[in-house]
């Protein structure tokens, strides 16, 4: 095996309900837009939540020119395809050997469909293409095959953690010599099944989203899509190539206290960020982009290992602004701290209004500020008690 | 690095564990075969279910007791494997051990009831309890949860060759983090009508009650059932080769795919036999030419005709039915063997194998290999 290697990230790209790409993710993210509004896909009036982050439809339609291949593409694709077409871009000249993607929901709204036909005795006509696009691999396959790439794919679904164990696994197969370049990211698109899941479990919110909040009540889903270009190295300073930031660090743990509660001791959560900064050999982190879902549970456990192992800590769930994309997440949040390395600020959590006060963190409340960080620490926790934590460094 | 098959288990239609199901397979019988009624249309398809009693010790645990038909036979798969391997249930295995889960449709089941009541009775009635477990990674988080890890456990989504997406996640695992001494990794796949419907809308299903492997193409027949391996580092049968497998566009790009798959698996040595993924649909016409082609005379067995296609679960069944082909130094009798392989193993046969390679093609657009050794 080869020595370990350091892992840059060459491109990213990402679609989020704040922006489209990352120019407009950095200004959304400065600004802290929000990016929550009453949702428009489905019926909501019979769901206590009403509101989700949404990726605007009229962009995703127009985002690829018009043509036998694009017009087929469901939006998820279109979410995916965006994403990748910008990392690759921004990656220039690049040789990706694997593809490791996450999603949670996967493109759940075609199966919907068809479950919505079955039931009116439609015409089976249209029905063979939402089965044969109902596969969570489907929008990443098709996004691929966009930008031409044949590559082999694992996709990991390991609920909210998902994004975050995507990125956490390329890391692990480049540091340690097995690759020198993986696609890997995440996208969820918003779904009726998972958005009525969730009211039905009373975890989303009709207030606004306010995570870390003394009076939090909930989430709010949102959706998207985030890509990362991870390449040793080696492999960068052979082709000459930019790096943006340093994936340095990669934690793990399972906490089998619930199928849908965390430990309340927070063991879990703090598992895993021990995990990541083991990983990276580093014991501070300037910034924690925190999974911060602002349901009661999740933000007292992750506040609770917060407090205990990295006391001070700037801390900002930018969930906030664009609700929670469920497996999308942990890229678009990794996307967001290499931003935040990048340009040298905090990311808000908007909505704040009051701290609780046993926990010794700060919030970054409601606007963003400049600030000298060279390290960021970003959490995702998943229903099943799967945990991940990434650390990144600037260049 | 060496990487070994520690042991294997599997709840099937024709057995609670992979030693009944081989057995059973090896002297030629089928599982039974019960038909499925789409709840609304009326339409039916049949189905291979596993008979409950095989998952009842199981559903005794606490942590199952309101799961999913898809965690109990991931369970008493992993627990079967486990077993193979030497393990005691009561064992901790906290960080040492990883599980790897492959899922294709999840908890269909489950989703389909939910959605159901979501359109009929509205928003406002749906029930909270089925909600969790339509979630992909609920029968990994039970089955981390029942052998009480704390460290790694991933959930891998796909087509039929996730299985084998899933053995490669893990040796990728046991190669990078010594720490880790091994991982289970299991398959599973339950039926609900809505799965036979759909793929019968997309006909890659039939309404027969049977199918033939490499001959009329006329759809398959979904079976229900988990297999699992036990991967480490030590004793057992090794782990030749497995790579990541590829994707693949269009039908006509699935050919060279597998091509590009199988190839380097059989560079140094043919393999005595060959455990395929045909199921009575395209993916026959695909192996076929690509079997002809690079490995004309090596005997070809499918255990679906016999137990239905397993999607999520079928490339571990393969590999389990691989290990154990290795273990006894036999080949089992494809039931329903059309006309188009001569190299098609239609009857039992106990002779030497070295050898032995899975092949799997998806049926959305992924392929992969895996080569055991003896």
């Amino acid at each position: 095996m080869k020595e370990k290697q350091r892992v840059l990230v060459t491109g990213f790209g990402i679609v989020s309900p704040i922006g489209n790409g990352a120019g407009e993710n950095l200004a959304g993210l400065r600004a802290g837009r929000d990016g929550v509004s009453t949702v428009t896909a489905f019926d909501v009036s019979k769901t206590r939540c009403k509101t989700a982050g949404q990726v605007n439809d009229d962009w995703l339609k127009d985002v690829f020119p018009p043509n036998r291949r694009t017009q087929r593409l469901h939006r998820s694709s279109r979410m995916v395809a965006a994403a990748l077409v910008e990392a690759m871009s921004m990656a220039g000249t690049t040789s990706p050997e694997l593809v490791v993607f996450s999603t949670s929901v996967g493109a759940m709204s075609n199966g919907e469909q068809f479950y919505r036909a079955v039931l009116k005795s439609k015409s089976r006509r249209s029905m063979a293409r939402w089965v044969g696009n109902y596969m969570p691999q489907k929008p990443i396959l098709d996004a691929l095959e966009l930008v031409g790439l044949r590559l082999p794919m694992q996709v990991v679904s390991n609920a909210c953690s998902s994004g975050t164990n995507s990125i956490g696994h390329a890391f692990n197969l480049i540091r340690d010599g097995l690759n020198s370049c993986v696609i890997c990211g995440g996208y969820d698109p918003l779904s009726e099944l998972v958005f009525v899941g969730f009211d039905s479990l009373q975890a989303s919110t009709p207030e606004k989203i306010r995570p870390f909040d003394l009076h939090r009540s909930g989430l709010v889903l949102g959706e998207g899509s985030a890509v990362l270009i991870l390449e040793s190295e080696e492999s960068v300073h052979k082709r000459k190539a930019t790096a943006y930031a340093e994936i340095s660090g990669y934690g793990v743990s399972t906490d089998t206290y619930h199928l849908t509660q965390p430990n309340p001791s927070g063991v879990g959560p703090r598992l895993s960020m021990e995990r990541a900064l083991q990983s990276a050999g580093s014991d501070s982190i300037d910034y924690i982009n925190a999974h911060g879902t602002a349901t009661l549970y999740n933000d007292a456990t992750e506040g609770i290992a917060i407090s205990q192992l990295l006391p001070g800590a700037p801390v900002s769930s930018t969930k906030s602004m664009m609700g929670h994309a469920l497996g999308a997440a942990g890229a678009i949040e990794a996307v967001f701290c290499v931003l935040a390395l990048q340009e040298q600020f905090l990311p808000p959590n908007i909505h704040f209004r009051e701290p609780d006060p046993t926990w010794r963190f700060e919030v970054v409340a409601n606007q963003s500020r400049s600030a000298s960080i060279r390290t960021a620490l970003s959490n995702s926790f998943g229903f099943g008690g799967t945990n991940a934590s990434l650390l990144l460094r600037g260049i | 690095m060496s990487l070994f098959v520690q042991g294997v288990g599997a709840v099937s239609p024709l057995g609670p564990n992979a030693a009944t199901t081989w057995a059973q397979l090896v002297a030629g019988n089928e599982a039974p075969r019960k038909p499925l009624r789409n709840g609304v249309t009326g339409r039916e398809y049949y189905y291979v279910p596993v008979p409950e009693k095989f998952i009842a010790e199981a559903g005794r645990q606490p942590r199952l007791r309101r799961s999913g038909t898809l965690s109990l036979m991931g369970a008493a798969a992993a627990y079967d494997a486990l077993a193979d391997a030497g393990f005691q249930p009561e064992v901790q295995l906290g960080a040492r051990c990883a599980v790897v889960y492959a899922i294709c449709s999840g908890g269909v089941n489950y989703t389909r009831r939910f959605y159901h009541e979501l359109v009929t009775q509205g928003a406002n009635a749906v029930s909270p309890m089925l909600f969790p477990e339509t979630v992909y990674n609920a029968p990994a988080s039970h089955l981390a949860a029942l052998l009480k890890l704390d460290g790694q456990s991933y959930t891998l989504v796909g087509d039929s060759a996730v299985g084998l997406s899933a053995i490669h996640f893990a040796a990728q695992l046991l190669t990078h983090q010594r720490e880790l001494e091994l991982c289970v990794v299991v398959g599973t796949e339950e039926v609900d009508w809505i799965l036979s419907d759909a793929f019968g809308s997309w006909r890659m299903a039939t309404r027969n009650s049977d199918f033939e492997v490499f001959g009329k193409l006329s759809g398959t027949i979904f079976g229900e059932g988990a297999a699992a391996v036990v991967l480490g580092r030590t004793n057992g049968i090794p782990l030749v080769r497995i790579g990541p497998g590829l994707t693949f566009f269009s039908r006509h790009d699935a050919l060279a795919a597998a091509r590009q798959v199988i190839q380097p698996m059989i560079q140094e040595e043919a393999p005595d036999c060959v455990i395929s993924s045909a199921n009575g649909t395209f993916i026959d016409q695909i192996e076929e030419r690509v079997l002809r082609e690079l490995l004309p005379t090596t005997l070809v067995y499918s255990y679906k005709p016999a137990l239905g296609d397993a999607l999520g679960a079928s490339s571990l069944f393969q590999t389990v039915f691989a290990a154990l082909a290795l273990r006894n130094q036999t080949v089992p009798g494809t039931r329903r063997g059309g006309h188009r392989l001569t190299s098609l193993a239609r009857e039992s046969r106990t002779m030497k194998l070295r050898r032995a390679l899975v092949t799997v093609i998806g049926f959305n657009q992924q392929v992969n290999s895996l080569l055991l050794g003896n």
